[in-house]
């Protein structure tokens, strides 16, 4: 088993390859290759799809003012779609326009720092805390064109994480990676023949092991707020937020999902997280599963 | 929806001062622990042209911890630094930077290439040790793995499972990258 880990999208990102196929130096410097590749498929997603860098997709679209549009990267725009559509899907519980809720409680920079422009400050004093987030805030067209028809800063970090992953794993094998596991900070998928034993931490006691589970070709992502939970004027707040009412989801336990692909299992953990729901609908829509511990 | 202080973080914090005395006799064991690289597995990752690797450790002077500080609004934290120069025949291909830094529950080991015109080329974790949080915090706890990544000092790697949890932020190690970016400037640019 080879292992390496790099620091991408605010967290670690680890790839682990087991290709016995191969013997020797050829097969050192061929996963070595691999997983260059595949570092370099999230530091794309990285790239684009940064709230932090004024020069990624989501910087621009968040500069738009009402009406006007940006051409992003394929990456994005696929991304962008599969957000829209959990938004619909799970009506606005997952919703794209918390930057500016996450930006207030200091779990996204200010604006200033971030790069934005005239245009978007002023949409920052539009809504007040504590209301639903503003749905379906931009349109993407064929082309992969955005428009922006709302106010609200989109921020993907609900997301990005497990497209990286999914692309990571298609890089592994497309340099024929048999065996394989990606892991960004959590949200992980393994591909091949053999499983990867995963620990999921235990909630009240994130240094320790809650569970053990042994994922073979699908994708696990877990959500949950030990790390992020902090107070603000007195009031427990976390990175995560449920869309319908604008809240913070402050919670005890943890949220993973396992589904085909990461991003899918990403986005679901938030929406499972919302409604406390291990069994919720959309889960077996997307042949998903999910437990909470 | 309002919930108050995490209930394991208080109890931790009550318990942490009856638990000192165990410290030690844990710390060999930390919760999460993996080594992806050693110092030469490092090296080769970082600059897998190069055929020489020469030890280019350096101090720096008040001046230059001033120009660190200055330039990446950081601490400059440490006054000597471990840096090998990467060679391949006699072409200078850049620098690897060794570092440690600490987080709410983990300490990650790193290695920083950086090109010989002090930009950085890429950024490989060495080693990755997570603890509860009065271990993380105690020193005692922390040199048990001081220069350990350096040899096949820390038993772990194979079969370590991964952690599958919310993210951890790796803020630490985006700080100690910009520290050395500015180290690279201030020191090593040719």
């Amino acid at each position: 088993m080879i292992r390496r880990a790099q620091p991408w999208l605010g967290t670690l990102v680890e790839i682990s390859v087991r290709d016995d196929a191969r013997s020797g130096d050829e097969r050192g410097d061929h996963i070595g290759a691999a997983i260059n590749a595949a570092f370099a498929a999230i530091a794309l997603v990285h790239r684009r799809m940064s709230f932090h860098a004024p020069d990624s997709d989501v910087s621009a679209i968040n500069r738009l003012a009402i009406g006007d549009s940006v051409v992003v990267d394929a990456a994005t725009a696929e991304v962008l779609r599969c957000a829209g559509m959990l938004e619909d899907v799970s009506a606005g519980i997952f919703n794209l326009a918390c930057g500016q809720r996450l930006a207030a409680w200091g779990y996204l920079p200010q604006p200033a720092a971030a790069g934005q422009t005239a245009p978007a400050l002023m949409l920052a004093s539009t809504y007040a805390p504590h209301q639903p987030l503003p749905r379906a805030v931009i349109a993407l067209d064929a082309h992969d064109r955005v428009s922006r028809c709302g106010a609200g800063w989109i921020d993907l970090g609900g997301i990005a994480k497990g497209y990286a992953v999914d692309r990571a794993v298609a890089a592994l094998q497309a340099h024929s990676v048999a065996n394989g596991c990606v892991n960004a900070g959590g949200d992980l998928r393994a591909f091949g023949q053999h499983g990867f034993t995963v620990s999921v931490r235990n909630p009240l006691d994130p240094t320790r092991v809650g569970r053990t589970l042994d994922v073979r070709n699908q994708a696990l992502a877990t959500s949950a707020c030990y790390f992020s939970r902090r107070d603000i004027d007195g009031v427990a707040h976390s990175a995560l937020l449920n869309g319908t009412d604008g809240l913070p989801i402050v919670v005890d336990t943890s949220v993973s999902v396992q589904a085909p692909s990461c991003m899918l299992a990403d986005g679901l953990t938030k929406i499972v997280m919302a409604t406390g729901d291990p069994r919720h609908a959309l889960l077996a829509q997307f042949a998903a599963t999910a437990f909470i511990l | 929806m309002t919930i108050g202080r995490h209930p394991a973080a208080a109890l931790l914090a009550l318990g942490a001062p009856a638990l000192v005395g165990t410290v030690l006799a844990t710390a060999a064991a930390p919760a999460f622990a993996i080594q992806y690289l050693n110092v030469e597995q490092a090296q080769h990752t970082l600059y897998p042209d190069a055929n020489r690797f020469q030890d280019a450790s350096l101090q720096l002077n008040t001046e230059q911890m001033r120009q660190v500080e200055k330039l990446s609004s950081l601490p400059a934290r440490s006054v000597g630094w471990r840096i090998f120069a990467a060679y391949k025949d006699n072409q200078l291909l850049g620098h690897v930077i060794l570092d440690d830094v600490i987080g709410k529950v983990e300490l990650i080991s790193y290695a920083v290439a950086v090109a010989p015109g002090g930009a950085v080329q890429q950024i490989e974790i060495m080693a990755y040790r997570e603890s509860h949080g009065f271990e993380i915090r105690n020193a005692a706890w922390r040199r048990q793995f001081a220069g350990k990544n350096a040899q096949a000092g820390l038993k772990v790697g194979d079969g370590i499972a991964n952690i599958s949890g919310a993210t951890l932020s790796c803020t630490h190690v985006t700080d100690g990258v910009r520290r050395i970016a500015a180290i690279a400037q201030v020191a090593l640019k040719a």
